[in-house]
């Protein structure tokens, strides 16, 4: 399944911005992207456990809805820089139907070219994507059992 | 003078406190030290979590595999038995290094986590039960707290905590008041893995003796940073590990005094244990043997022998005293900068210093840390009842060792105040 390039904008964005980077400058990149997702208001009653993804060094909630078939994810951390990579992977990989999400692969979150900034982060956004195809197929299952309960 | 050179002086000045402990050649030592993070000569801050290994301990691991490797214990061969005497002699080194009656006295395992699970689920299956306590201190590592709670829940023994202050002091008095007739086991850190704080172990071990209770203590952190003399202490176990006196990972040792150590039951069955096996009926060998089931980890027992040489060579007076330069200075800097809240101020400490930025997430800063080079641990190190106890989620802590130095302190100071130009 390939997801359709146009879809895709947002990531390619990062990936050409991250490209032209030397490693500082990326780290400081990254905090600033922090920064600005703090002026986007972020429910703050979704930052409860039912939201929380579990397995970070700081805390991330992601929230998760289905608007006309596409997946929508906003995400939120206590840390800045985890706020900043957090809103790379929602801004990157939100719009998608449930397989076009499914087909994101741990290549493409390494194709961010943030491996530099230490494995850690690394490792946290490849958990973010698994998170948020969790997410996706548990909403489709959701909706299976709806449909088969009609 | 500008602020450069007045940092420059008073280093120079804390550089002079370390006369006679020549931090430079020490640092050649360890290979690992002259490479470079991000660009930026690393500066190792993470010893409490793991030590770096000094050449010593890594040529001799290697020489033991390229030349002298095959099972002990067991061989009828020439290699078993020199490798056997070479093991067992390793015990003999740990048991001079904290001074304990015999060797016999040195059960080896694998970390001290093991080390404390061994003592709970052999003498505390044997001599606790349902209702007995066992008393920790606030500020212990997730070790010395979880085996005792699996034992809680398994035997119904009660946990009690012994409180500390604000600056991470143990409240003596109220240890006291937990040394109840139900009391049966102390177990507690010699020094605490995110404060530093060094607790008056002899006095804690006299207190609990006095009403006729034994005490463990995790020396995980204490036994890198000072001489240990356990039959000083009374301790009647004594746990570290090697990985953190600048050993391999993978041994740990349990020091138990020879009487205890008779009384109690084997912790895993297997070869090595055993003194006769058949089919109806096993006998199990004699401490220390009785408690080291299966190979043990001889390539370890190889380089913790060669770190505690190297260690017992520059003198562990000498690495106090150099490290109690380094914080000091550490206190100094952390304490000139309004907005570092720092946590662990007990008079007797180690060169751990635990902090948060105000106003920026511990892993914000420990991030701009790493991209100057500098290795920190971030979080709640294996310590979640601590944290709580603090009011915090999590700290930035920098564990020193015998081969840091002022000047990288200088590079930690400027790494925070860059942090706060970033995130402040």
């Amino acid at each position: 399944m390939s997801i359709p390039a146009e879809k895709l904008t947002q990531y390619d964005e990062y990936v050409e911005a991250l490209d032209l980077l030397d490693e500082e400058s990326r780290f400081e990149y990254i905090i600033d992207i922090g920064k600005r997702a703090d002026k986007t208001p972020f429910p703050s009653d979704c930052m409860d456990d039912v939201h929380l993804m579990h397995g970070c060094m700081s805390k991330v909630w992601i929230v998760h809805e289905v608007v006309d078939g596409v997946h929508e994810f906003r995400g939120q951390s206590d840390a800045i820089i985890v706020k900043g990579l957090v809103s790379m992977m929602t801004g990157s990989f939100s719009g998608l139907t449930s397989d076009e999400l499914a087909a994101v692969t741990l290549d493409q979150v390494r194709g961010l070219n943030l491996g530099a900034l230490t494995m850690q982060r690394q490792v946290g956004m490849m958990a973010m994507l698994k998170h948020m195809q969790k997410l996706s197929q548990r909403a489709e299952n959701g909706a299976d059992r709806s449909a088969a309960a009609e | 003078m500008t602020d450069l050179a007045q940092d420059l002086a008073r280093a120079a000045k804390h550089h002079n406190l370390e006369a006679g402990f020549d931090v430079e050649r020490i640092r050649q030592d360890f290979p690992i030290l002259s490479r470079e993070v991000h660009g930026k000569p690393l500066v190792y801050f993470d010893s409490g979590a793991s030590a770096q290994k000094p050449r010593a301990v890594i040529d001799a691991m290697v020489e033991v595999m390229e030349n002298e490797y095959t099972n002990v214990h067991r061989g009828a061969h020439y290699l078993s038995q020199t490798l056997t005497d070479r093991y067992e002699g390793v015990r003999e080194t740990i048991a001079r290094f904290i001074n304990a009656g015999s060797e016999n006295e040195i059960v080896i395992t694998r970390n001290t986590t093991e080390a404390i699970n061994l003592v709970a689920a052999t003498y505390g299956r044997k001599f606790l039960s349902k209702g007995d306590g066992v008393v920790i201190s606030d500020m212990e590592h997730h070790a010395n707290i979880v085996p005792w709670q699996m034992l809680r829940d398994e035997i119904g023994i009660e946990l009690k905590i012994a409180p500390i202050d604000d600056r991470g002091v143990l409240d003596l008095d109220a240890y006291g008041d937990l040394l109840d007739q139900n009391t049966k086991l102390v177990a507690m850190t010699h020094c605490s893995n995110v404060l530093g704080t060094v607790v008056p172990a002899a006095e804690i071990v006299r207190m609990a003796h006095d009403r006729g209770i034994p005490v463990l203590l995790d020396g995980s952190q204490a036994v890198v940073h000072s001489k240990v003399d356990v039959q000083a202490l009374d301790a009647d176990f004594y746990v570290f590990t090697g990985h953190k006196l600048y050993g391999p990972t993978a041994i740990g040792v349990l020091y138990g005094k020879a009487e205890l150590l008779a009384q109690m039951p084997p912790y895993q069955g297997g070869g090595d244990m055993i003194a006769t096996v058949t089919y109806d009926k096993t006998t199990y060998a004699e401490p220390p043997y009785r408690f080291e089931a299966g190979t043990p980890p001889i390539i370890e027992a190889i380089g913790l022998g060669a770190a505690i040489d190297y260690v017992s060579a520059i003198g562990m007076d000498a690495i106090q005293t150099h490290e109690s330069a380094l914080l000091a200075y550490g206190m100094e800097r952390l304490g000139e900068m309004p907005d570092i809240k720092l946590f662990g101020t007990a008079p007797e400490k180690a060169a751990i210093f635990s902090f948060i930025q105000e106003g920026i997430h511990p892993f914000d800063t420990a991030a701009t840390l790493d991209r100057a080079g500098v290795a920190t641990r971030v979080g709640q190190h294996c310590a979640e009842p601590l944290m709580a106890r603090l009011g915090v989620d999590g700290t930035v802590r920098a564990s020193l060792a015998m081969y840091n130095t002022t000047a990288e302190i200088d590079v930690m100071i400027a790494a925070l105040e860059r942090a706060r130009a970033l995130f402040g």
